[in-house]
């Protein structure tokens, strides 16, 4: 994951460098024949002026254009949705036009750290997850949710796992009471992974398969709940109050919002829609292996503003890694310097 | 986000009408929000580049259609140049075939599976499915369960995990079956050994059809993917699922010109009965937000007699219960008044989405109330009184709250037609405007 965009994201810093260096030495040119007689324009002489007495100079917002628009196209084709796209480039403009630079200051450190903020303010921070569940009073509760597909099911075996392999005690409620074959797929996991899994038949209320899980978990002394959903759209009202109402029965302490790695512009629409009617508190991306460009955990993140957990990147239980920001944009841009 | 974006494509090809001679800058615009459009809806970036310089070429440099005005020529050739990308029309023959179903994870292949399983039965074909899907927990549960319910046969095995195997005696026990799907493992092409494996499934079942199954919200990775099973399998159709969320598709698209298909089936929803034959029109006005150019064309062509809607006369203002009732009979033959208005050259007028936005549940019920109605109170609806009210409801059996929403909702028509009749200039034909911007 992110190696498409990893490969993008160096082609669009090179175009950067050069547009402005000409731009540059365009400058100096200028300030050549002009210097004998100065120019009315305010801006061309403050421009000759820094020239002279600071040695700086100054990046115009002309010069940015195309590499802009090349970095726009080099988001959109990684998935990073519209939206998100013009936000990211608005930024390093804002950040770059008008911005002074010492003469022998590389031109690439610059734009690198503007990149930079910018990828990072979009990401938010992490989060550490057992840290989380510890300040959490027992038993932390998990609601996962998301539309159909994006692999919750497997998703929770997968935490379980990384839950269990940290020393916590976990219970399984089995909330997916529609899908055909989903208690089924959830019960041999957990037995796989040997968890407890608390069940009612299918087309059972799965609020009422919530609410004894959490039972269960108080009365055995269990460290976290994790609880699978069906999957539903944002846009059918009957399936969001389900769970609403799930909410309110189980009252987690963390709602989980899960969606896929391969996602598009889509991703935008129904973070936010989820986010609206049930709220969201954390994200976990699957199918990361599948996808070397990464685009959408750059769109969800920035939309929800909430922090990105875990990547899930393939089908064993293992394939679980915590999303580490600063981590995945040094990967990006390389190590920072000031770091 | 969609909405407005719709709005501003639309705001772009308003300003093309009225002009005589097309002019650079106001199609560059309208190709610039074309864009805007496709990318948001996860077409490969590449494709809506060449598609925009096409449509620019060629509003351009062609000339246009005699008696056509500038907007009429432009629409037309983004209408052409957007079918062009729906890739070929795609044939299902009902007869003995063989069907390999591929695609990733989690993008519904096994309801998918359920629900052509489901489409072959209706139109009498004896039907059987395969579970191959060896790997996923709980899939061959969910395959088979779905298949009791429309009593179709699923052969499987969850404790054998050779898929090769099970599909070999699958294919003898259902023998007397027409119709063979076979239901594989999700997969994403980047896995070796699972695609090896796809490539042997098909040589063994000699496969009719390999279809794609692709997620409406599958993004620019689509392209890639497709390539990849289309180099292991030939993939001869794609089909799109989950389009009863707000995805838009266009993922399904990257996937069509990477194989050299078309999309032969579309999901949106969660029953078996929930798949269409794919109907690039009704796709590409999802895809741009905008009405549902040709098919409207064809029904307004097949149901609208002149008698039927008179627009002449509603635009003068002579609305009554009565021209509501016509208007909710021709409408249940051609669909949404939303895409109905949003045909009419009415220039900027903003339509309020509570008058345009009737369910066809409603509409029928309004008609049951109107029928409780006489003749005096269809033709003068201000007639209608608190006690008239009552026998209405009465009569029809509905709460006298709908009798008034009713009244409710024509009051606002009424008021809507008279903002149409200022901006549409009059004079002007329903069924002339239509035909043009279907003429091909």
């Amino acid at each position: 994951m992110f190696d498409g965009l990893k490969k993008t994201l160096q082609g669009v810093k090179e175009k950067f460098n050069s547009e402005i260096i000409d731009n540059e030495e365009s400058d100096k040119l200028e300030n050549i024949l002009t210097r004998e007689e100065p120019v009315e324009n305010h801006g061309f002489v403050e421009k000759v002026k820094v020239f002279i007495t600071d040695r700086e100079f100054i990046i115009s917002s002309e010069a940015l254009n195309e590499p802009l628009s090349e970095l726009e196209f080099a988001l959109l084709e990684s998935d990073v949705a519209l939206s998100v796209t013009e936000e990211i480039s608005g930024h390093i403009k804002k950040d770059l036009t008008g911005k002074r630079r010492k003469i022998g200051e590389p031109v690439d450190k610059i734009i690198e750290e503007s990149l930079r903020s910018a990828l990072l303010q979009v990401l938010g921070e992490g989060i550490n997850f057992p840290e989380f569940i510890r300040s959490k009073k027992k038993p932390v509760k998990m609601l996962f949710t998301g539309v159909n597909g994006t692999g919750k099911t497997t998703t929770i075996a997968k935490v379980g796992n990384y839950l269990k392999k940290n020393g916590f005690s976990v219970v399984i409620g089995a909330g997916d009471t529609y899908r055909a074959g989903a208690i089924d797929q959830i019960d041999i996991h957990a037995e796989r992974l040997g968890i407890k899994v608390i069940e009612h038949q299918e087309g059972a209320d799965p609020s009422a398969v919530l609410f004894d899980t959490v039972q269960y978990a108080e009365s055995h002394g269990i460290d976290v709940v994790l609880a699978d959903t069906a999957g539903r759209f944002h846009n059918k009202v009957n399936l969001m109050n389900q769970l609403s109402k799930m909410k309110r029965v189980m009252k987690p302490d963390m709602v989980i919002y899960v969606d896929e790695a391969v996602a598009g512009n889509d991703a935008v629409t129904r973070s936010d829609e989820f986010q609206r009617s049930i709220g969201i508190d954390a994200i976990i991306l699957t199918k990361a292996d599948m996808d070397s460009r990464g685009g959408a955990a750059i769109s969800i993140a920035h939309t929800l503003g909430k922090p990105l957990i875990f990547l899930g990147s393939g089908q064993g239980y293992d394939d679980l890694m915590p999303f580490i920001p600063e981590k995945i944009v040094n990967d990006l841009l390389g190590e920072s310097p000031n770091a | 986000m969609l909405d407005k974006l719709s709005t501003s494509l639309k705001d772009a090809v308003k300003k093309l009408a009225g002009k005589t001679v097309i002019d650079r800058a106001s199609v560059e615009e309208l190709v610039k929000e074309l864009q805007r459009a496709l990318i948001q809806a996860d077409v490969n970036v590449k494709l809506v580049m060449n598609l925009s310089q096409a449509i620019k070429t060629r509003s351009l440099d062609e000339e246009p259609l005699k008696g056509m005005s500038v907007r009429e020529h432009v629409l037309r050739i983004v209408y052409q140049e957007l079918v062009k990308l729906m890739g070929p029309v795609t044939t299902v023959p009902l007869q003995s075939q063989k069907i390999l179903m591929a695609g990733l994870q989690g993008s519904g292949k096994t309801t998918t599976t359920a629900k052509l399983a489901r489409y072959f039965q209706k139109k009498g074909l004896k039907v059987g499915v395969i579970c191959a899907d060896t790997y996923r927990p709980g899939a061959y549960t969910q395959i088979s369960t779905l298949c009791e319910r429309i009593n179709v046969p699923c052969f499987g095995d969850p404790k054998n995990p050779d898929a090769i195997q099970l599909v070999k005696e699958g294919l003898n026990s259902l023998k007397s079956a027409e119709v063979i799907i076979i239901d594989t493992q999700g997969r994403h092409a980047l896995e070796e050994s699972l695609i090896d494996e796809i490539i042997e499934l098909n040589i063994l079942t000699k496969a009719d059809h390999r279809w794609l199954v692709i997620d409406a919200a599958l993004g620019q990775q689509a392209r890639e993917q497709a390539e990849r099973f289309h180099a292991a399998v030939n993939i001869d159709g794609v089909l799109i699922t989950k389009m009863d969320g707000t995805a838009k598709g266009g993922g399904a698209l990257s996937a069509v010109a990477a194989t050299g298909s078309g999309i032969v089936f579309i999901g949106q929803g969660e029953t078996v009965d929930d798949i269409e034959r794919f109907d690039p029109d009704g796709f590409i006005s999802r895809l741009l937000g905008m009405g549902d150019l040709k098919a409207l064309v064809e029904r307004a062509e097949e149901s609208l007699k002149p008698d039927d809607v008179n627009v002449q006369a509603m635009l003068a203002g002579k609305f009554t219960l009565r021209d509501m009732y016509k208007q909710l009979e021709a409408l249940n033959k051609m669909g949404p008044l939303k895409q109905i208005i949003s045909m009419l050259p009415l220039g900027n007028v903003e339509l309020p989405s509570e008058a345009v936005d009737v369910t066809s549940t409603k509409m029928g019920k309004y008609r049951i109330i109107m029928d409780s109605m006489n003749n005096a109170e269809l033709d003068d609806p201000t007639l209608i009184s608190g006690s008239r009210i009552q026998r209405i409801a009465r009569g029809s059996g509905s709460h006298p709250e709908e009798v008034r929403e009713l009244l409710k909702h024509y009051k606002m028509m009424k008021k809507m037609l008279k903002g149409v009749k200022g901006a549409g200039q009059g004079g002007f034909s329903l069924q002339k405007i239509m035909k043009r911007m279907g003429g091909a």
